[in-house]
C-alpha cells in the first residue's frame, strides 16, 4: 500500500490527465503503461461506462490487479469475448473505438511516432528499440489518438528517426491524402503539457501546461518550435486528493506503473 | 515457383543482396503442395517432443512465433529447437518477443519483426547488441496488425488482402512484401497496402488440450494462432494434455484447431513454462525480469542465463524444479486462476528481481 501523504509524483499526474480525454459511454483502446492506469482511473472516476479493449482482443474485463501485458489474464478478466488480434484492430477500422492511447519514444511536430529506432541508420542505430507492436495499426486506423510519453528535446525532435506511425504526416490534410483512418492524434500528453494541434498546418501547439511551467520553458523541452495558442496558457488541472486516492488505493496500488523509476 | 515482384525502395532500404530467401513466406503452391500431401486421415499423431522437433523443424525453415509474447507461448518446445541446434531459420510473429531466445544460439538468422521486448519490462538491448552485430538480419517489417492480416488472408483462402494499416509509414519503406496500390474500385484517390497471405514453413502452438488426432483446444487469446495453424506448412500441436476425441467434441467450445493441420501430436504439460497458461499457470516475473535485466546487461550474462535455463535442463520438469518445484507450481496456479477471477483475490505483490536484489525466488 503507498503513502497517501506523499505528493502526486509526475507518472500519477500523467495518469489524471490521461483519463481526462476520456468521456463516459465510449470504447476506449488502452496500450501498454500508464493509460491503463488512466483508463482504469476514468472508470472509477467520472466515466464508469465505458468498455475498455485490449490488444489481446479483451472486451471489457471485469477490473482485477494492474496488467503487466496487453495479453495479460487482466486485460480478459471474465471476458465476454476475447477476440482475434487481426479482429481487435479490425474494432478500430470498422468504427467500434472511439478513442486510443499509445506511447512513444519519439514524436515530432506533426504527432508522427517512432518507437523503432534511435539514430537515423536503419542498420546501425544507437538503439534499436520495440518496432511497432500495435502502435501503427491504432495509429492508422482510430478516430482518436491520444500520445503519451516523457518530454525531452529528444523526444520531440522536428522529424522522428523512424516513422513507425503516422500522425499528421508532413501536415495539412497529408494523413487522409495518404489514405489512412480517422482524425490521427488529437493531443500529446506529457509531464509538463498537453498539446494538440493547430487545425490548418496541424502542427503541435501548446493547450496547457503544467503549473510552474512556462511557454518558454516548454520550448526548451522541445526539439521543435512549438505553436503558441491565442491569448493566455492555462494550466493543466492537477491530480485531485480524490483522484489520488483512488490511484494509490484501487488502481495501481503497487505502483507498478505510477512509481518513479529510480536510477 | 511464381515470381515475386518484392517491394524494390524495401529490398534497398534493407540492404538485401539475394531475393529468394523471401520466397517461401509467401509461396502460395508450395504451402497448398504441402497441406495436399500431409495426412488427411484421422490417425495418431503423438510423437515425442524431440522426434516432433526434429522431424518437422528444419534448417532454414520460416518458424513462427505464438500466443503473445509470453502468454501461451511455447517456450519448453522452443527450447528444444535450440537444443537441437537448427539452423538458418527466419522467424516471424505479432509478436516477436522470442526470438532474441534462437538468435541467441545461431537459430534464427533472419527476423521478420513486428515486436521485441517485454512491454513494461524493457526493451531487448540484447537483440539490440546482435542486430547491430550482424547475428540476425531483418528481412522485413511489420506492425501486429499487419502480421496478422497476412496470416489472416492464408486462413480466409486469399492471395492477400488490402490494408489500410502501415500507409505512409516507414514500415511499407522496411518491408519488400507490402506495395502500396490505389483502391482499385474506387475513382477517387485511395490508397491502399496490399498485404499478401503469409505462409510460414512450421508452427508450435501450445494448447491447453488435444486429442491424438490434432483436435486442439485453445482457451483464452488466440491471438494469431487459428490464422497461423491454418497457414503454415508443418504444424506441431503440443498439449497440456491428451484428452479423448469426444472430449473435444463435446465440452471443449471456444478455440478449436481442426486435426487435420496437425502433422504432430506432443503431450507437453507446463509447456508454457516460464510463460503464462491461461487457466492454468501464471508467468514467473522474476525469472523475465532475470532475463531483461541481468540477461539484457551484456552479451556474457545473456549466455550463462540462457545456458543455465535452456541447454542445462533437458525438459519442463527440470525447468520448474529450477523454478521451485511443486511450490511454484501451486503459486503459479493460485496466482493465475485469482488473475482471471476464478480463485479469491490475492496479494501479487512479490520480491521483484533487480541487479541489486535477488530473491531467488520465482514466484
Amino acid at each position: 500500500m503507498q503513502d497517501l501523504n506523499v505528493p502526486a509524483n509526475p507518472l500519477e499526474t500523467l495518469a489524471y490527465i490521461i483519463a481526462q480525454q476520456i468521456h463516459d459511454h465510449s470504447i476506449v483502446y488502452i496500450g501498454t503503461g500508464i493509460p491503463m492506469v488512466a483508463g482504469i482511473l476514468a472508470k472509477k472516476t467520472h466515466a464508469p461506462n465505458i468498455t475498455i479493449v485490449y490488444e489481446s482482443g479483451g472486451q471489457d474485463p471485469i477490473q482485477g490487479d494492474m496488467p503487466w501485458s496487453v495479453g495479460c489474464p487482466f486485460t480478459w478478466r471474465k471476458s465476454p469475448t476475447i477476440m482475434e488480434m487481426s479482429y481487435s484492430f479490425a474494432q478500430c477500422y470498422n468504427g467500434y473505438v472511439d478513442i486510443g492511447f499509445l506511447g512513444f519514444a519519439q514524436v515530432d511536430m506533426y504527432g508522427n511516432v517512432n518507437t523503432h529506432i534511435i539514430g537515423k541508420d536503419f542498420h546501425k542505430p544507437k538503439v534499436r528499440l520495440t518496432g511497432s507492436g500495435g502502435n501503427n495499426d491504432l495509429s492508422s486506423l482510430t478516430e482518436n489518438m491520444v500520445l503519451v510519453g516523457l518530454q525531452t528535446p529528444d523526444k520531440f525532435p522536428e522529424k522522428v528517426d523512424f516513422i513507425t506511425s503516422v500522425g499528421h504526416l508532413t501536415g495539412g490534410n497529408s494523413r487522409q491524402e495518404a489514405g489512412l483512418i480517422g482524425n490521427g492524434p488529437s493531443a500529446v500528453i506529457s509531464p509538463w503539457g498537453v498539446y494538440d494541434f493547430e487545425p490548418v498546418s496541424k502542427r503541435m501547439r501548446v493547450k496547457t501546461l503544467t503549473p510552474g511551467v512556462t511557454f518558454d520553458i516548454a520550448q526548451q523541452l522541445t526539439g521543435f518550435e512549438l505553436l503558441r495558442p491565442a491569448g493566455e496558457i492555462p494550466e493543466t488541472k492537477l491530480i485531485t486528493p480524490e483522484a489520488l486516492k483512488i490511484v494509490r488505493t484501487e488502481v495501481d496500488p503497487r505502483g507498478v506503473f505510477t512509481t518513479m523509476p529510480t536510477a | 515457383m511464381a515470381k515475386y515482384l518484392y517491394n524494390q525502395e524495401a529490398v534497398a532500404n534493407l540492404k538485401l543482396s539475394d531475393m529468394s530467401v523471401l520466397d517461401r513466406l509467401v509461396d502460395f503452391e508450395s504451402a497448398r503442395a504441402a497441406h495436399l500431401k500431409k495426412e488427411h486421415a484421422k490417425k495418431d499423431k503423438r510423437m515425442s517432443l524431440a522426434e516432433a522437433v526434429s522431424t518437422f523443424v528444419q534448417d532454414g525453415d520460416v518458424i513462427t512465433d505464438a500466443g503473445f509474447s509470453y502468454v501461451r507461448t511455447p517456450h519448453q518446445a522452443f527450447n528444444e529447437v535450440i537444443r537441437q541446434g537448427k539452423k538458418n531459420l527466419q522467424m516471424i510473429g505479432a509478436p516477436n518477443t522470442n526470438q532474441s531466445f534462437f538468435i541467441s544460439y545461431g537459430c534464427v538468422a533472419y527476423s521478420h519483426n513486428s515486436y521485441s521486448g517485454a512491454e513494461m519490462r524493457g526493451i531487448d538491448r540484447s537483440y539490440d547488441r546482435m542486430l547491430k552485430a550482424g547475428r540476425v538480419k531483418i528481412l522485413s517489417e511489420w506492425s501486429h496488425g499487419g502480421v496478422a492480416q497476412g496470416f489472416k488472408a492464408a486462413q480466409l483462402g486469399t492471395p492477400g488482402v488490402f490494408s489500410k494499416q502501415m500507409l505512409a509509414s516507414d514500415i511499407v519503406r522496411y518491408n519488400p512484401y507490402l506495395k502500396v496500390m490505389q483502391h482499385p474500385l474506387r475513382g477517387d484517390h485511395d490508397p491502399v497496402v496490399f498485404v499478401p497471405a503469409l505462409y510460414p514453413d512450421v508452427a508450435i502452438i501450445h494448447c491447453h488440450a488435444a486429442d491424438k488426432y490434432g483436435n486442439a483446444y485453445i482457451y483464452g487469446p488466440a491471438v494469431n494462432d487459428l490464422a497461423v495453424a491454418a497457414a503454415t506448412r508443418k504444424l506441431i500441436i503440443t498439449a497440456e494434455e491428451i484428452v479423448p476425441e469426444n472430449d473435444i467434441r463435446y465440452n471443449k467450445k471456444g478455440s478449436i484447431i481442426p486435426f487435420f493441420y496437425a502433422d504432430a501430436v506432443v503431450e507437453l504439460p507446463f509447456g508454457a513454462v516460464p510463460g503464462n497458461m491461461p487457466g492454468y499457470y501464471y508467468w514467473s516475473r522474476q525469472w523475465w525480469e532475470k532475463l531483461m535485466r541481468f540477461g539484457g546487461a551484456s552479451d556474457e550474462n545473456m549466455k550463462s542465463f540462457l545456458d543455465e535455463w535452456i541447454m542445462g535442463t533437458k525438459d519442463q520438469f527440470e525447468f520448474i524444479d529450477k523454478l521451485g518445484g511443486a511450490k511454484w507450481i501451486a503459486e503459479a496456479r493460485r496466482q493465475t486462476k485469482a488473475a482471471e477471477g476464478d480463485n479469491e483475490d490475492i496479494d501479487f505483490s512479490y520480491e521483484e528481481y533487480t541487479l541489486k536484489h535477488d530473491s531467488g525466488l520465482y514466484y
